[in-house]
């Protein structure tokens, strides 16, 4: 031991852990980080380390999938689920906003005409096959109250009547059809009366006639018409169409028109029922009662 | 002669005749749907649907899947209900017979009486309810709805007979010969060679 201690090596080795002890010291005195020989280190180890700890990482990784596999299947199911529900709720949130529009537009209706007994919103449930007159069924019936000869309108215009009416479907024909006869008035004068009649070509461009107008009268492009209600079927003062071009009829004894109705009959979504009016015609009720 | 079938094989007709009506069913229910969407024209396409049944089958089931075809038909074009039920019921009868007594189950003599049956349905419909009540211009229905919904009911037809070959080939059950039957056609065979 004695001959240890007098070695050589044991001075160096003396030398040498004092030598880390100085380090030591003056890594103290500076935080530990700011050793030149520590950032060299560090630098020089630094990619080999980012290797190591991106495998380390990435096995631990595996290895916490393995071991939670139960556990993430489960959250992702919950956050699936999760995001299935906020997609219905957006949906019906949508839907509910379009139909809070559309009833906004209904009750405009209500407050303009006082005196109407309005159905309550008919959805469009499709188009009769092939008809040129655009005739469509609603899925409103006698069960919600509406008759035969009922208006059907928007909040835009006169869309037409109900023919045909079941306990919860009815069968509405439109204002472009030739069956279909609405007195009419241009609404800047009052005065100037016609018969607002469907026609196998106007149809075609959906669009109506104005017919049996007296050759004395004001009427011009783009004037409003508007329904006269002296047929008892229509409330007074409801638009109907614009018209488009003024001309004679066939015959040269009266001037028809062109007229585009307010509402595009073809791309209809909802519409409402007048089940009453002031002004109905009587014979109705009778029939009721 | 009696034919010799094995309970088995009655079961496997049962159920592919089954299965087979509800395929012509279902195919009905979709034509339905099909002609009741949107707002364009579309073909009447229960026509040569009920047609093409009636070929491949008996004449009851023709006749009623005729009337079935007709009255759906009847309501979603908005027509008096029954109306087109009798057309094609009395089509679907006649066309039946027909192809038992003097055509085959071609395509080429399908299309004919598709073509025939089909006009015959939609100058029918523009007779009724468009040139009798004397429609200014009625001429034009003719030419611009009934002639086109007539072509595209042709042009569908083809589709349809596809389908309803796709549907008979895996569904129609085969006819069963005897030995007595198999012998017999078998001589004869020989007998044109």
């Amino acid at each position: 031991m004695r001959d240890f201690i007098k070695s050589t090596r044991f001075k160096i080795l003396l030398a040498f852990l004092a030598f880390l002890v100085g380090i030591m010291i003056y890594s103290v005195t500076k935080g530990g980080y700011s050793v030149s020989g520590a950032s060299f280190i560090n630098t020089v180890t630094k990619p080999f380390r980012a290797a190591s700890n991106r495998i380390s990482m990435s096995m631990e990784g595996t290895v916490d999938k393995l071991s939670n596999a139960d556990k993430y299947y489960e959250e992702n199911e919950r956050l699936k689920k999760q995001i299935g529900e906020l997609n219905a709720q957006l949906t019906e949130y949508d839907a509910m906003k379009a139909e809070v529009e559309e009833l906004r537009k209904f009750v405009s209706i209500k407050e303009e005409h006082e005196d109407y007994m309005l159905s309550q919103p008919c959805g469009v449930l499709g188009y009769v096959t092939n008809d040129p007159f655009k005739s469509f069924t609603i899925d409103k019936g006698s069960a919600d109250g509406i008759l035969v000869n009922c208006p059907v309108v928007t909040a835009e215009g006169l869309v037409g009547i109900t023919v045909e009416v079941s306990e919860h479907v009815s069968t509405v024909r439109t204002i472009l059809s030739p069956d279909l006869s609405v007195a009419a008035v241009a609404s800047s004068s009052n005065a100037d009366q016609g018969i607002i009649e469907g026609s196998i070509t106007a149809s075609e461009n959906s669009r109506t006639r104005l017919i049996h107008v007296p050759k004395k009268n004001k009427l011009k492009r783009g004037d409003l018409m508007i329904t006269a209600g002296s047929s008892g079927l229509f409330p007074k003062d409801y638009p109907i169409g614009t018209i488009l071009d003024i001309g004679f009829d066939s015959n040269g004894l009266s001037v028809c028109a062109d007229i585009q109705p307010c509402v595009d009959v073809t791309r209809l979504t909802s519409v409402i029922v007048i089940t009453d009016f002031s002004g109905k015609k009587e014979e109705e009720k009778d029939e009721e009662d | 002669m009696r034919r010799i079938k094995t309970t088995r094989e009655h079961r496997i007709f049962r159920f592919k005749t089954a299965l087979r009506w509800i395929c012509y069913y279902l195919l009905i229910f979709i034509s339905f749907i099909f002609m009741t969407a949107g707002t364009l024209y579309k073909p009447v396409i229960l026509v040569p649907l009920a047609l093409g049944i009636a070929i491949n089958n008996n004449i009851y089931g023709s006749a009623v899947t005729g009337a079935v075809c007709g009255f759906l038909t009847d309501i979603c074009c908005g027509k008096l209900f029954g109306y087109n039920a009798v057309i094609l019921t009395f089509f679907c009868i006649a066309v039946n017979i027909v192809f038992e007594l003097y055509l085959r189950n071609r395509f080429i003599n399908y299309m004919i009486i598709t073509v025939i049956a089909s006009f015959i349905q939609c100058w029918l419909d523009y007779k009724f309810y468009y040139q009798i009540w004397g429609y200014e211009d009625v001429g034009r229905i003719f030419r611009k709805v009934s002639l086109k919904v007539w072509i595209y009911t042709v042009i569908s037809s083809v589709f349809v007979y596809l389908l309803l070959k796709l549907v008979n080939r895996l569904l129609m059950p085969r006819e069963h010969l005897t030995i007595e039957e198999a012998i017999n056609t078998n001589i004869q065979t020989e007998n044109r060679r």
